[in-house]
């Protein structure tokens, strides 16, 4: 075994470049994958363990009591597939007016309150992170999402003084809060009443399942009872969707790099055994058995690969930290971390690649004879391109030292192929990164009005009369609107002011929705408001003329209600009620719920909104901040007037992401292409010497060595531009979906006929760089030095 | 004399703790002379076939082809220098496998920028001088010795060079063969082509050559006219 290892260490201090080659081939690999699938496992596995640490509700059903007795409610948890369930819980959905310590006043805040009489049960065992569950009474339990904004605050509910004596979280947000049943009895008076009904499934892992489940349950209540549900699906995909819209391009790229480091180290262990067949022969004649030649060559591989993948799993870890630091925010996990069996597994399916590719042909050479094995070695000849060197010697209009360059791939064929095939998973990767950002660059725009409307004039809200009675009702949280003199002042000052183009009256009002979750964002706009800039996946803009409401929903909305474009919707807040049509889908991805309506339509859900600011559009070549300074002086300090620039920072941060793993990857290609040609340049140093003994100049041994790679690149890259496009128009819609939206169709139209033909070249490029060290190495060698070499 | 070949005072030293490859080396040679350098092995016979056609730089020294000084040529210089002015022959041919016997005598002359068609006229007529042009489209590995160095001396001669070095030229071939290669070697030289040959081959030397150095460690042992 000693000799073994001896000759492995000797071959290794022999062949540094190789080794170094192999060492950074498997830490790209192992980094890459290590990466990769992290963050894969991270961006699941929080949810699913709280949720069946909770034994979580797959259905959260919210019935009318009113509509449906307590006999017929039982009678839905002895359904069969219901597996377990809990309820009903009077709901009640209250504006409480809320006290923070260090803030003059109260401010109103819209709960959802469900009255349960223990934070356990059969199903939704919610985690009380401090405090005591409620025992009478007066105490009311926060979930952390609640308790996080309100802080140590004094809460009232109508007349009903509530005192915080708990936090609690349910993985699935069943409530904002929680009281005793009998307070719940109390909150909600004598209205109609309203439940909630916690139910588990048997067979509840997909959309379409839960839906037959929440069938079967509407089917055994009388018609209208029940209300709204939540699928759990639902909470984790929009749990998930902060980090989720990143992952499936990680995913991409550590995918491509995995695949292109396959190919590296098939091509890198072939060729460094088939580059010491002459010492395996050389072994084999001091009397090394075929096994021993074979563990000694397989070990020269593995142990650079070995340091690589050791160092390329602590890579992966580091590039991590602060992606799956922003995942365990998303989750409220504490920490998160690559899962020890990611670090394991990676490393050692790397390692066992590299062995893999090593083995075969380090057993055809075990099985050569001593002499076979030495003559091999010492001329590796390859048996193919002939054909390819006579034809291109006729094409007398390029020059030769081009010629002799494209004739050369043809003598490996295999290595040709494989070293194409990094390339191409290389162009590929730069055709993605590119479409990706100037995807995400659109996407950021079109969510956003800054681009459109980037100024913005607004008021503060006038004093409330004295004495002037509270609003009541609940159901809405929003800012109060200008006075009539106040937006009479602002229209002169945006006619006057030079560089307005037009400028778009505005109202925004967060709205408690049934079965919408907390706060449902709605906008008004009291012009066109197509004028916002604001891209739509499907369908139109509200028509502010229209006597039938309608209203411009983002995905998430037509999700969580079960609508599509063309449904009608009964907007129910705060005890006003109108029916809309859904006539656009606007691209606005997230967890918010989204409504843009007219303002007449926001009138008849909030008959006290009315407009809070006016958003800008500018004439063209007009400097929003100079406008805007102008515009200040001309309001005075009673109005504010602010700019808005476009997401600048996350976007920086993800396109440098985005641009970090392109060029990545585009190392380890031309990696690749380096390690090809310099098996290339070994292989045939002997030619090159000849070559230079009859003339051969430096500038015209590097365009031979470049171009036996150029073209393979050249061709890889025109490969490789429609197959980054592909991967481009399949990864966009996943990562939207994972944001809980679709995409208009100018996302996927980001590729302009120039862009292509650049990005064709990029295969080029990647194969010209990864030549240029060792072709510009063999250009500088002596022609002495090359001739003596074998 | 008007030297073709100059060298003065020209020091090979590869490692500086060992004896120089060739040491303090002075000779000329004429145009149309034809040359044997002898020694036997490590006498420093290649390493100074070496540094006259620019393969490898002296540690001292000049060298002089014509009106050049090699040593100071550029690596492009001395990739030119040796298109036009030298052409070479090894022992081993150095023919390369992948391409046909025209092909391996055009591929100076197109590394020159020879227009085409010259090019192909003048690898046509050398193959017929050498005697080789039915096997014009064969591959290297099925010709003979004596065809493969036939090959090897057109390919030498297709850019038409002041100055043919051959590198043991019979050093590869039966001793038949040897006697045709020097023969056709002396035929060239007849036709005024000025040869310089290392060879161990005293009788070749004698036979086909008017001069003989003799090198011994790397330093001029002594340098006759051949035997007639």
């Amino acid at each position: 075994m000693s000799a073994v290892i001896h000759a492995a260490r000797g071959g290794l201090g022999g062949r540094r470049l190789q080794a170094v080659i192999i060492g950074l081939v498997a830490l790209a690999a192992t980094a890459a994958s290590t990466l990769a699938l992290g963050m894969l496992v991270d961006s699941h596995s929080p949810f699913d363990h709280a949720f069946a640490a909770q034994h979580g509700a797959h259905v959260t059903a919210a019935v009318d009591t009113s509509v449906a007795t307590s006999a017929q409610l039982a009678a839905t948890t002895r359904l069969p597939g219901v597996t377990a369930s809990a309820g009903p819980f009077a709901t009640v959905s209250v504006t409480a007016k809320v006290s923070q310590p260090g803030i003059p006043g109260t401010r109103p805040y819209p709960l959802q309150i469900v009255g349960r009489p223990s934070a356990g049960g059969p199903v939704d065992q919610l985690t009380l992170d401090s405090g005591h569950w409620a025992r009478g009474n007066g105490q009311i339990v926060l979930s952390r999402d609640v308790a996080g904004d309100l802080g140590s605050a004094t809460i009232t509910v109508g007349s009903q003084k509530l005192t915080v004596v708990g936090i609690a979280n349910s993985v699935t947000n069943t409530a904002q809060a929680w009281v005793a049943p009998s307070e719940a009895a109390l909150l909600g008076g004598s209205g109609r009443g309203q439940a909630q009904m916690l139910y588990r499934f048997a067979n509840a892992g997909t959309s379409s399942a839960i839906a037959a489940d929440i069938a079967a349950v509407r089917a055994a209540l009388p018609h209208g009872a029940l209300q709204d549900t939540a699928s759990y699906l639902s909470v984790r995909q929009s749990e998930q969707s902060d980090i989720a819209p990143w992952v499936p391009f990680i995913i991409a790229f550590g995918v491509i790099a995995l695949v292109i480091s396959v190919f590296i180290v098939v091509n890198v262990v072939s060729g460094a055994v088939i580059a010491g067949t002459t010492r395996i022969g050389v072994l084999k004649s001091i009397g090394f058995t075929p096994a021993q030649v074979v563990a000694s060559y397989v070990l020269l591989v593995a142990v650079p690969a070995l340091v690589g993948c050791v160092a390329g799993a602590v890579c992966g870890n580091l590039l991590a930290i602060p992606l799956l630091k922003q995942n365990a925010q998303v989750y409220e996990v504490g920490v998160l971390g690559i899962p020890y069996w990611v670090d394991v597994a990676v490393p050692l399916a790397v390692l066992a690649l590299t062995a893999a590719g090593a083995v075969p042909p380090a057993l055809r050479a075990g099985r050569m004879s001593a002499v076979q094995a030495i003559a091999t070695g010492r001329a590796p000849r390859p048996r193919h391109g002939y054909l390819a060197h006579r034809m291109l010697a006729r094409l007398t209009s390029a020059p030769r030292a081009v010629t002799l360059g494209l004739a050369a791939p043809a003598a490996r064929p295999a290595r040709t192929l494989v070293t194409a095939a990094a390339i191409v998973f290389g162009a590929a990767a730069v055709t993605f990164g590119v479409g990706l950002a100037h995807s995400l660059d659109k996407a950021f725009a079109e969510t956003s009005t800054a681009s459109s409307l980037p100024v913005q004039v607004s008021a503060p809200p006038p004093a409330p009369p004295a004495g002037a009675p509270s609003s009541k009702g609940g159901g809405k949280v929003g800012r109060m609107g200008m006075t009539a003199a106040q937006q009479r002042t602002v229209i002169s000052a945006l006619a006057a002011q030079p560089g307005t183009r037009r400028y778009l009256p505005e109202t925004d009002e967060d709205l408690s929705l049934p079965g919408l979750g907390d706060h449902v964002s709605v906008t008004a706009y009291g012009a066109d408001p197509s004028w916002s800039g604001l891209a739509l996946i499907t369908g139109r803009w509200y028509s502010t003329s229209s006597n039938a409401p309608e209203v411009v929903v983002n995905t998430l909305f037509l999700t969580d209600t079960g609508t599509s474009v063309g449904s009608t919707y009964t907007v129910n807040s705060g005890g006003h009620r109108t029916t809309v049509r859904i006539v656009g889908e606007v691209f606005q991805p997230g967890n918010d719920v989204d409504i843009y309506m007219s303002p007449a339509t926001l009138a008849a859900v909030d008959p006290g909104a009315g407009i809070q600011s006016y958003a800008v559009a500018l004439q063209p070549g007009t400097n929003a901040q100079a406008y805007a300074n102008a515009l200040s002086a001309a309001l005075g300090n009673s109005y504010s007037v602010e700019t808005h620039s476009r997401g600048g920072t996350e976007l920086v941060a993800v396109v440098t992401l985005i641009a970090m793993l392109t060029i990545l990857i585009m190392i380890v290609a031309g990696l690749g292409v380096l390690n090809t040609v310099a098996l290339q340049i070994r292989e045939r140093a002997h030619d090159i010497g000849v070559f230079k003994a009859i003339g051969m100049t430096p500038r015209q041994t590097l365009t031979m060595i470049v171009c036996s790679v150029g073209l393979v690149g050249l061709v890889a890259g025109i490969v490789a531009v429609p197959a980054g496009v592909y991967l481009h128009h399949g990864v966009i819609p996943t990562m939207a979906h994972a944001a809980n939206s679709g995409i208009p169709p100018s996302l996927l139209s980001v590729y302009t006929p120039w862009t292509i033909i650049l990005l064709a070249l990029s295969g080029l490029v990647i194969a010209v760089v990864g030549a240029l060290g060792p072709a510009a190495w063999a250009a500088r060698t002596r022609t002495a030095f090359a001739l003596r070499a074998e | 004399m008007n030297a073709l070949v100059q060298l003065e005072n020209v020091t090979k030293r590869y490692d500086s703790g060992v004896a120089p490859a060739v040491a303090d080396v002075s000779l000329a040679v004429g145009p149309g002379e034809a040359v044997a350098i002898m020694g036997p092995s490590g006498s420093g016979k290649s390493t100074l076939l070496n540094l006259i056609a620019g393969m490898d730089r002296p540690t001292s020294g000049t060298v002089r082809v014509g009106d050049q000084r090699v040593e100071k040529l550029s690596e492009t210089g001395v990739a030119r220098f040796r298109r036009r002015q030298v052409g070479m022959i090894f022992q081993f041919f150095n023919l390369l496998d992948d391409m046909t016997v025209l092909d391996n005598v055009l591929l100076p002359a197109q590394l020159a920028g020879l227009r085409s068609g010259a090019a192909r006229k003048r690898a046509e007529e050398l193959l017929v001088t050498l005697r080789i042009a039915h096997r014009r489209d064969a591959y290297p590995a099925r010709l003979s010795g004596g065809e493969r160095q036939r090959v090897a001396i057109a390919r030498a001669l297709v850019n038409r060079p002041a100055v043919l070095l051959a590198d043991e030229p019979t050093g590869a071939v039966d001793s038949a063969t040897g006697e045709e290669i020097g023969a056709l070697l002396l035929e060239l030289n007849s036709s005024g082509q000025t040869l310089i040959m290392v060879t161990h081959n005293a009788e070749l030397a004698d036979r086909y050559t008017h001069r003989v150095i003799e090198l011994a460690d790397g330093r001029v042992a002594s340098d006759l006219a051949a035997r007639p």
